[in-house]
């Protein structure tokens, strides 16, 4: 097994070279396994069916990451693991998990492409900022009373007593805790205090944010779940090990390696992003011992995921991991579309036809307007990705992918372009945290059109 | 075609495909046949990582090939330099652009399409990489005399250091427009800090120019 103080030893004796050396190398590298395996994007097949490609693909990450291992900001050195590391630690990570406490509690359990087994839906915000603690709670609140949640994403607060929080001071130590607090309070009046909280933080960039937050007195607990971020591309960081240390140290399972492979980017296209989304996974059971992932491959141009493109990544990413791997695999969306939009809910449902027939084990739902604007999410559409998803447990991926097709029509032209859509206090009523009549008609006309392509809603 | 046609087009397909070492070799026989240096930039170099950019912003090719292409052309250029100096004569270029993302954040990739965007369009480029705090920014600037801070931000929380160099190019006196980029940041920030701002590395340039109009 490898354990941190491997992971920390290699990253102070690894291979040293130059960071931009790196990206070459990892562009390169890309470049070789997609030629070798021949990976090939169809622009005609959004959601292929296609095992060989999934497997291929997953085979290609593996020559790859054995090769280009993880890049160490700090040391300026590559860690790097053979391949009987990868595959042990691919053998003995957890084939499922139990997050949430009470009548909350559940566990998350893998899927395989075509599954009949519900998805895991972690509904929030996607740590979009929010402009004050009132909005925070309220959203919170929201959230919670999705009654198919079974943990919540948090948004992130922006401020404390009104004075921006800058990154590395206290005022972010302060965010953190306060974060924890207000989403507590916020699911006890939701009437679901034992729901998880699984982006434990989204305000906690440093670690000793998240680590001063741990302290039981908050309120974060051992059945919540800790995202550490993987930075673009496959690289790490010692504030990033150091809240993997923490969390090692006091002996809780949920960490998760949280990673947005960037389209356009050093990945090259969509066959770079998949390769560059499984080895993530790789990275994830190795450096930081993750028990669950998240992945968010990302736009470089459009910061979100619903292009044909992504579509076509998140897919076979989740059918390379799901069909050779155990591992528990969730998909993060972020919509170019903002809240209370037809867009935005066209957009989700691609995002989850993409992913859920795959074969990725849930959803994390989500980061709508690329989740950048102030106060621009609701509970609204994170519950309907959640009823979607269930509407499409146990559908075929080619009939996905047709579905898909016709959804693409009704915004790929607007993406550069999308509408900013609406305020969650312009949504909802702040008050009964009711939505507006414009947001569920909204609603119930997209749940429609999706009804009469093929959807069939369970929930 | 002439000797001084062909190696021309040596530096500018050099270029085109993203090829070092081509460059390197190509400027050096440049220099060993008596041209001058900023000619070779112009007519070879810069010609073919203008019709890179071109190419990126098009969609044909990929970052990567970007900036590889760019860095290309910073390797050729780095054997042309002395001559320049020798001959005491002066690339002319749009202007000189400081770039960075901000103390805090470590995100790189959207900085970089910029630096070599601005590389392709005639901009000299001073890239201080990420994690830059605010008095590197401002040294630089007076340093290479900057027509242009260009300070990007991936995060929420990152974004505040933004308003910080706003602020202290205030301080600093500094004759320098300041263009702000990045995932978190909207233009209703920029406008709040008193920055312009661009939605991605392609509008960037084009911010970028009219900025120096400006001036």
């Amino acid at each position: 097994m490898i354990t941190l103080l491997d992971v920390v030893e290699r990253a102070l004796t690894g291979r040293s070279c130059y960071e931009r050396e790196y990206n070459n190398v990892f562009s390169s590298k890309l470049k070789e396994v997609i030629k070798e395996y021949g990976i090939k994007y169809d622009p005609n097949t959004p959601i292929p069916s296609d095992n060989t490609l999934a497997d291929d693909v997953f085979q290609a990450a593996l020559d790859f990451y054995l090769d280009v291992g993880t890049y160490c900001l700090d040391t300026g050195r590559i860690i790097k693991f053979n391949e009987s590391e990868i595959k042990d630690a691919l053998k003995t990570s957890p084939s499922q998990l139990l997050f949430g406490e009470g009548m909350d509690a559940k566990i998350m359990v893998p899927r395989t492409p075509e599954s009949k087994i519900s998805p895991w839906c972690f509904l929030g915000a996607g740590g979009a900022p929010v402009s004050s603690e009132e909005v925070f709670l309220k959203l919170v609140e929201g959230y919670a009373s999705i009654d198919i949640a079974n943990s919540i994403t948090t948004p992130a607060l922006t401020s404390v007593r009104g004075m921006r929080i800058r990154p590395g001071s206290p005022l972010e130590i302060l965010g953190t805790i306060r974060t924890i607090v207000l989403a507590r309070e916020a699911l006890r009046r939701a009437g679901r205090p034992g729901l998880p909280i699984m982006n434990a933080l989204a305000t906690a960039t440093a670690a000793v944010s998240l680590n001063t937050a741990l302290h039981p007195n908050y309120g974060l607990r051992e059945t919540d779940g800790y995202l550490i971020a993987i930075t673009a591309e496959l690289k790490t960081s010692f504030d990033l090990l150091n809240k993997v240390c923490a969390l090692q140290s006091l002996g809780y399972g949920g960490i998760c390696s949280e990673y947005g492979p960037v389209y356009g980017g050093y990945c090259g296209g969509p066959e770079g992003t998949v390769i560059a989304a499984v080895a993530g996974h790789f990275m994830g059971v190795l450096v930081y011992r993750a028990g669950w992932h998240l992945i968010f491959p990302i736009h470089i141009n459009y910061g979100c995921n619903s292009t044909p493109e992504l579509l076509w990544v998140t897919s076979v990413y989740a059918q390379a991991i799901s069909r050779n791997t155990h591992l528990l695999s969730l998909h993060l969306n972020y919509t170019a579309a903002g809240p209370c939009t037809e867009m935005c809910l066209y957009e989700i449902a691609a995002q989850r036809l993409a992913a859920i027939p795959s074969g990725a084990s849930g959803i994390e739902s989500l980061g709508a307007a690329k989740a950048t604007h102030e106060d621009y999410t609701t509970p609204m559409e994170p519950r309907f990705a959640a009823e979607v998803a269930h509407a499409i447990v146990g559908m075929r991926r080619s009939d996905a992918n047709e579905i898909v097709k016709k959804l693409l029509p009704k915004y790929t032209n607007k993406i550069a372009n999308p509408p900013l859509g609406f305020k969650y206090q312009e949504c909802y009523d702040t008050l009964t945290g009711k939505p507006s009549q414009r947001c569920l008609e909204i609603y119930s006309k997209v749940k429609k059109e999706l009804e009469d392509i093929g959807l069939e809603f369970k929930l | 075609m002439s000797e001084k046609g062909a190696i021309f087009l040596e530096l500018e397909n050099s270029i085109k495909n993203y090829d070092k070492e081509a460059a390197i070799e190509a400027a050096k026989k440049a220099l060993k046949m008596g041209l001058d240096p900023i000619e070779v930039i112009e007519e070879g170099l810069a010609k073919g990582l203008r019709e890179v950019g071109t190419r990126y912003e098009n969609g044909e090719i990929f970052m990567v090939e970007l900036v590889a292409a760019a860095e290309a052309m910073k390797s050729a250029m780095k054997i042309l330099e002395p001559e320049i100096l020798k001959r005491k004569s002066e690339r002319k270029v749009l202007g000189k652009v400081v770039l960075g993302t901000v103390a805090g954040d470590i995100h790189d990739i959207g900085k970089n399409i910029v630096a070599s965007l601005l590389i392709a369009a005639g901009f000299e480029v001073y890239d201080l990489g990420t994690d830059v705090p605010v008095e590197k920014f401002i040294e630089k600037a007076k340093e290479v005399k900057a027509d242009v801070i260009g300070a990007s931000a991936l995060l929420t929380t990152t974004m505040l250091v933004q308003k910080d160099l706003a602020e202290a190019i205030k301080r600093s006196g500094l004759d320098v427009k300041y263009i702000i980029g990045g995932a978190a940041v909207s233009p209703q920030w920029a406008e709040e800090i008193g920055a312009a701002y661009a939605q991605d590395a392609s509008s960037a340039v084009e911010v970028i120019k009219n900025l120096i109009k400006q001036r």
